[in-house]
């Protein structure tokens, strides 16, 4: 055994206890029948790719699926497009910045599951502020979680809170780094700020913009507590994304084998969006 | 299916049925009934001097009451009790993986019949020998001073007796008191009978009501309000109008409700009187007040203190939360539910505590110990009075106390008893609701309330919904699907 391999044992041990051994077991699990119910107990039982089976034709993951990628695009959309304008207007201020952008990330330090409590209340039908301001100024005089359309907007505007301060930080960063020089060479051009914005300030952040994008994209893929504390996957599944079947299934049903298998799906599939944006920033010479 | 009684259950044959199951324990335990007072303490109670148990229950109002009063039971045993108060779904989850790993590392289960009982009923220890076990303290009052009804709902499995029922929230008819006497002669004019919330009212007639508040009067916004969030409590309610309606979740709906069944056979949710009671349900939640479709038991509960609604179905334990310093006080009546084309159902939300059956003789013996004493008519009677919560006795005994008997009225420190009359009559065989008790009901429960929800939005029509519900449970039931 290599000196090097020696030193970085306790290490790669520590690695396998925590990380591998899991990821081979849960595959394991996949491949079993693991129920707590009727008492069966803990012990696998194999049955193959039964489980796969059943997920591939369960109409109600694949319902899940669907849910989740629009509320991945709506999120991670919105995010993005208010994240970087936010960011732009911030770079611009003369003064009071600093204030501006402390309160500007003050939802990021909330604890996603207070924001699922206090967005409930905010659009409580009866005390709720939002609702109240909806309703007297005639925009929309329903309840909020209790239609389809309002409650998927409602839970996809909580992550747009509490997370667009992430991607103006993130975006802010990039946008201090871009030299004073270069923007200051194009004012003498005589670009405009849009000119400037498109061929100048654009080019220059998109890779930090990327990872900003990779981050919350890779987040938005396992994103539960808001919508579980508001609308429970609610009214009538419109905002029953994966991650609350995987949690039913998991532990409410206690049906660990198949929610292991649903697990897998969705792990492999945060493997690949995070290989895809790698690979982007690898080709843009951003990553080495 | 493994459930071998009679279809049809009428009061006498009820209580015969009871009478035989614990005949010899109830006998057994009134003989000790001179030394029922486990506060006094007596032989058998210190053998397990030393020991240390932990009891895992949901964060209810006698678990806090009596996580706060521990004191008399470990001067009574010596025994120490760690109590962990959880929200009910982690119980379940910390439970199912304690019990199906043999791990033993909570002695003291509160068993919910539903969602943790019937699916881990292997785990949990059969209570009968214990109770003819004459070298442990006998059960004071006996076994038969349980609420008849609450002994097969929160206790029973089959044939074995795993839990000793310890609360019993149940919903019942909550009202505005004040505003039924203030519009009672109008409501009679215009509606054509008494509106005053009885037993008598039919559910057609609580839809009438609803309709007159919304119309008729500015004191409160709506006439009802419901529980009807697409989660377990929308399935709470409903259940309520198809029991009333003649619906039922299965065949022998209430003889499994009552002694449970691995195999309950076809679920009945697609017959005729299952969708005229989602038909009513719909109409129903239509006329309530539009929060309810987002509204759990404690949103409701909530709005109905806060003067949102007239009147609702209510799990009658949250009673202690009107009638504190501020709330809605004398304003607010109790009755039990209105009565359908066949019955007044009452859902019973009820748990027992129950010993695992993973751990060693003496500590489940001890364990039956604290059993003993949490469920003991003088324990029930200090959770009843605790500053820190408390619920509603499950014995009978605690009831002919003449200072429980006083607080039935306002003003009460035992809030809770104001309901009394109510309760009293809805835990009666034949107007007490109860869930299946299944091994799958988790998946059941989901797959049905989602039904609920999807006709409640108008994606589907109520006759649909309770097909596709059927459906849904049918496989659940054979284990071929998590739900919906």
């Amino acid at each position: 055994m290599s000196f090097e391999l020696k030193m970085m044992l306790p290490a790669l041990i520590v690695l396998a206890a925590i990380s591998i051994v899991p990821f081979f077991y849960l595959i394991y699990m996949t491949l079993n029948k693991i129920s707590l119910v009727g008492g069966t107990g803990i012990s696998p039982q194999w049955i193959g790719l039964r489980n796969w089976a059943r997920m591939f034709t369960d109409p109600d993951v694949g319902a899940g699926w669907i849910t989740m990628v629009i509320f991945f695009v709506a999120t991670v959309g919105l995010e993005m497009l208010l994240g970087i304008g936010i960011a732009l207007l911030v770079h611009e201020m003369v003064w009071g910045r600093n204030v501006t952008l402390s309160i500007l990330l003050i939802p990021m330090f909330v604890a996603p599951v207070i924001v699922g409590l206090l967005g409930r209340f905010l659009v409580n039908p009866t005390y709720g502020m939002y609702a109240w301001v909806l309703r007297t100024t005639h925009i929309f005089t329903g309840n909020i979680l209790g239609g389809h359309v309002s409650a998927f907007v409602a839970v996809v505007l909580m992550d747009v809170w509490e997370w667009t301060p992430l991607i103006v930080l993130i975006t802010l960063a990039g946008l201090v780094s871009v030299p004073d020089q270069v923007i200051e060479a194009g004012r003498v051009d005589g670009a405009g700020y849009w000119q400037r914005l498109r061929h100048i300030v654009g080019p220059s952040i998109s890779g930090i913009v990327l990872v900003a994008l990779l981050i919350r994209a890779m987040d938005a893929l396992r994103y539960f507590d808001v919508i579980w504390q508001s609308t429970a996957g609610g009214p009538a599944n419109a905002t029953k994304i994966i991650p609350l079947r995987l949690y039913e299934v998991a532990f409410q049903f206690l049906d660990l084998g198949y929610a292991a298998t649903i697990g897998i799906v969705m792990l492999a599939l945060s493997i690949a969006l995070a290989t895809l944006f790698t690979g982007i920033l690898r080709r843009r010479g951003l990553i080495g | 299916m493994q459930v071998q009684r009679p279809n049809v259950m009428t009061r006498s044959a009820f209580l015969r049925t009871l009478g035989a199951g614990f005949a010899g324990s109830a006998a057994l335990a009134a003989a000790g009934c001179g030394s029922s007072n486990v506060h006094r303490g007596g032989s058998g109670w210190k053998q397990y001097s030393g020991m240390t148990l932990n009891f895992i229950s949901e964060n209810t109002g006698p678990s806090s009451a009596i996580a706060a009063n521990l004191k008399p039971f470990t001067e009574l045993t010596g025994i120490n009790v760690n109590i962990s108060q959880l929200v009910l779904t982690s119980v379940e989850q910390k439970v199912a993986l304690d019990l199906s790993a043999h791990s033993g590392q909570y002695q003291v289960i509160y068993a919910d019949p539903y969602n943790i009982m019937a699916p881990l009923s292997h785990g949990f220890a059969d209570l009968t020998p214990f109770l003819h076990d004459k070298t442990l303290p006998p059960l004071p009052k006996g076994v038969g001073d349980f609420v008849p009804t609450q002994l097969l709902a929160a206790g029973r499995f089959g044939d074995k007796l795993l839990a000793l029922p310890y609360d019993c929230p149940t919903i019942i008819w909550c009202y505005r008191k004040d505003l039924f006497q203030k519009h009672r002669a109008a409501m009679q004019r215009d509606l054509g009978f008494d509106p005053t919330p009885s037993i008598k009212t039919t559910w057609n007639q609580y839809l009438q009501i609803a309709k007159w508040f919304n119309a008729n009067q500015n004191d409160v916004p709506y006439g009802t309000g419901h529980q009807a969030k697409q989660f377990t409590s929308l399935n709470d309610d409903f259940a309520n109008v198809l029991w009333a309606y003649g619906g039922d979740y299965f065949h022998n709906g209430k003889h499994i409700g009552m002694y449970g069944s691995t195999d309950p056979g076809p679920c009945t949710l697609d017959q005729p009187p299952a969708i005229r009671a989602a038909e009513f349900y719909k109409e129903l939640i239509d006329v309530a007040h539009p929060g309810s479709v987002s509204w759990d038991w404690n949103d409701l509960a909530e709005a109905f203190g806060d003067g949102l609604v007239a009147m609702c179905p209510c799990w009658h334990e949250d009673a202690a939360g009107w009638f504190a310093p501020g709330g809605l006080g004398d304003k607010v009546g109790f009755s039990p539910l209105p009565t359908g084309p066949v019955r007044s159902a009452n859902h019973y939300g009820g748990t027992g505590i129950a010993i695992n059956k993973y751990i060693s003789k003496d500590e489940q013996r001890a364990a039956w110990l604290f059993l003993v004493w949490a469920t003991s008519p003088q324990t029930q009677e200090a959770g009843l009075f605790s500053k820190v919560g408390g619920g509603t006795p499950t014995r009978q005994w605690v009831y002919k106390m003449p200072k429980v008997q006083r607080a039935t009225k306002p003003p009460s420190d035992a809030p809770n008893m104001i309901p009394y009359d109510a309760v009293k009559l809805a835990w009666e065989p034949q107007n007490i609701g109860l869930r299946p008790k299944v091994p799958y009901w988790n998946q059941c429960d989901a797959v049905i309330f989602t039904e609920l929800s999807k006709m409640l939005a108008g994606n589907k029509s109520p006759a649909d919904a309770m097909r596709a519900a059927k459906r849904g449970v049918d496989a659940a039931v054979k284990g071929k699907s998590s739900g919906v």
